[in-house]
């Protein structure tokens, strides 16, 4: 069990650290070139209209007073208006719409790493040193080294445009299931089984699969390195020793005994690589053309929309720090030990 | 007894003995996949640096590799034929061995030219943040207190973004272009760095031997040069050279997002989104084709070579190096 103590003190260790990603965030809009008003009025607006957007936004106060706005608002989950992108509409309404889609393709591409960076691991570290384990070593280390944005435009000529298996971009296939598609969560798989839509389910499975596929090559990787030297670590212990020598076969002990062991682990590295597929998420939406969160933030750098930058920027820091926290208690409860 | 002279004798060992009498180093040579990651770094290099220098004397003129003046649509596949029967077919008499880009720029050349600016750019960001990294992780370490808090607090706000993410918040202050995508990187990997670095300065100012120093009357710095550095080089090696892999990949990713190289640069993010743009679908596959494979094969080679560092450290370093 995890002591009520233990998770108290990481809460609390939190507040700095959230305190200080609040404060990274609003500097953004405050340390870069340009008057943020002129962005808002738009090119053609005159020197009366940008002051006025000066005041509305507060920017002639003292940066100081700005600042405990902005910590007021954020606590209160007030991120500001969009000023270009979805222009007047609030910051947090279009996080709300584009975090599913994003969080979806994640999680999917994260099932894939696990379903196949499992087993693979596994039977790396059974068959150590063999061609096999060699051939799967190879493959995780290439998996990580070869960018998204180079396997994702390779796999879609493949697998869409030559061999025609599956669509080369977006997330249905007619526009008109996009305005009529249920809003119930954001996240189009989940949403169609709540409305009973069987064929959207499946015509969104369809296009999900190639991003979750390129999207999870990645957590493969990581986690069936960790499952493996995690499993030889393992291996190399008494009690697996004992159980063998109780007339165990190898193949039970080690799957029997030794995975569970073995798992904890792993259970961290799908944890931390979870935030860095968020930011593969960016890369893969850009290559795939699904209007998630990445290619929000690569729009809103693109045409200085400044506050679904911080907005978007502040949401990922937060996702990234809560999986964080939810890993080491998991894996305080794994293994009670590390507490002390 | 044993460490009585062993210690002593240690001491007045060169640097060259020590390094040929380390298990690490014996330990790394004998793993053959590090050894194909170190060959592919150094065909790498190889390359990267024969052409900069081919250019540099004259022998390659970089108008060729930058040469805009051709209208859009003029490409020629590799060895004029596109598809890959006929490109091995006609290997021996052939003009555009990679075929050219939509502006027919040999793409040979170009992908050649890039393995220079991905070292350069990728040596600037690993060097710049291993020395920031290790600065402030051996500081926080040997004086402690506040100074470490507030180091090491800073870090875990820097920490707590996804690293891609961070770099883009950086990038949407200070502009696009590929010196202040290093700039971005860097800023990402120094707490990395300073992490790893801070925890083996911890292990080693706990020994009894940096305590006698001390106690001697040594100055700060000579701790720190002399006893801290030195003890902590390994680690550091081995995250430099995993984070060398990263940085080649997060730089074209920039690039890849519009936010690094800029139109032109012969840099494998680029010239690898040009080409999907340009055509991969149709059919065009030679323009992004071979910048990838390049830059993936490069990743690879550090990955290889630091995944075998780390191997053969002590593996109870593993926990250090993330």
């Amino acid at each position: 069990m995890i002591s009520k103590r233990y998770i108290f003190k990481r809460l609390l260790l939190l507040v700095p650290v959230l305190f200080g990603v609040a404060t990274l965030v609003f500097s953004i809009l405050h340390l870069s070139p340009g008057n943020p008003a002129t962005v808002v009025a738009g090119q053609q607006a005159s020197a009366e209209e940008i002051r006025q957007v000066e005041q509305r936004l507060g920017l002639n106060d003292p940066v100081w007073v700005q600042y405990g706005r902005f910590m007021l608002d954020a606590v209160q989950l007030n991120l500001g208006e969009s000023w270009v992108i979805r222009k007047g509409e609030p910051v947090t309404s279009v996080l709300r719409w584009k975090f599913p889609i994003t969080l979806e393709l994640a999680v999917l591409g994260q099932i894939a790493g696990i379903m196949f960076g499992i087993p693979i691991g596994i039977v790396s570290a059974i068959k150590q040193d063999t061609i096999t384990d060699h051939l799967s070593r190879v493959g995780a280390l290439s998996g990580i080294s070869i960018p998204i944005f180079w396997s994702g435009p390779l796999v879609i000529l493949l697998f869409s445009v030559s061999l025609g298996w599956f669509p080369t971009s977006g997330r249905l296939t007619q526009r008109a299931y996009e305005g009529g598609a249920p809003q119930t969560t954001g996240a189009l798989l989940v949403d169609s089984l709540l409305e009973g839509n069987i064929i959207m389910f499946i015509d969104a499975a369809w296009h999900l699969f190639l991003p979750a596929m390129v999207i999870g090559i990645y957590s493969m990787a990581l986690i069936s390195r960790m499952m493996r030297s995690s499993m030889l670590e393992v291996v190399r212990q008494d009690y697996i020793r004992t159980a063998h020598a109780k007339g165990q076969g190898r193949k039970i002990t080690l799957l029997k005994h030794g995975l569970r062991n073995a798992l904890i682990p792993v259970v961290t590295v799908i944890g931390i690589q979870f935030g860095s597929l968020l930011g593969g998420a960016v890369l893969t939406e850009t290559v795939f053309n699904i209007r998630g969160i990445g290619m929000l933030l690569v729009d809103a750098i693109t045409d200085g929309d400044y506050p679904i930058i911080q907005g978007t920027v502040l949401l990922f820091a937060l996702v990234f720090t809560m999986v964080n926290l939810i890993v080491d208690l998991t894996y305080s409860y794994l293994d009670p030990r590390i507490e002390q | 007894m044993s460490t009585e002279t062993a210690t002593p004798d240690r001491e007045e060992r060169g640097f060259v003995d020590r390094l040929r009498a380390s298990p690490f180093l014996t330990e790394l040579l004998s793993n053959r996949l590090a050894i194909f990651g170190l060959s592919l770094i150094l065909l790498i290099t190889v390359m990267g640096v024969g052409t900069r220098l081919a250019v540099f004397v004259g022998v390659l003129d970089f108008g060729q590799l930058l040469d805009t003046q051709f209208a859009q649509q003029q490409y020629y596949p590799p060895c004029g034929d596109a598809t890959l029967t006929g490109w091995l077919s006609s290997l021996g008499s052939c003009q555009h061995f990679f075929g050219t880009d939509a502006q027919r720029r040999d793409v040979f050349l170009r992908t050649m030219y890039g393995a220079w600016l991905a070292l350069k750019y990728g040596t600037v960001t690993v060097a710049a943040s291993t020395v920031l990294g290790v600065g402030l992780g051996t500081v926080a370490a040997y004086y402690g207190g506040w100074i470490d808090n507030v180091i090491m607090r800073t870090m875990d706000v820097l920490l707590s973004f996804p690293s891609l993410l961070l770099a883009l918040a950086v990038v949407a202050v200070f502009g696009t272009g590929l010196w202040k995508a290093v700039f971005a990187l860097t800023l990402v990997y120094t707490p990395r760095f300073a992490r790893v670095v801070r925890g083996a300065a911890l292990k080693v100012l706990e020994d009894e031997y940096v305590e006698a120093t001390v106690a001697l009357g040594a100055r700060d710095w000579r701790v720190i040069v002399r006893h801290v550095l030195p003890n902590s080089l390994a680690p550091i090696t081995v995250q430099s050279t995993l984070n060398f892999g990263l940085a080649i990949i997060d730089l074209a990713a920039l690039s890849f997002l519009g936010f690094g190289a800029t139109a032109g640069t012969p840099s494998w993010g680029w010239m690898l989104t040009k080409g999907v743009e340009n055509g991969l679908i149709n059919g065009l596959w030679w323009m992004s084709f071979f910048p990838g494979l390049f830059l993936a094969l490069t990743v690879l080679g550090f990955n290889l070579l630091g995944d075998g560092m780390r191997d053969a450290l002590d593996p109870r370093m593993q926990d250090a190096v993330d």
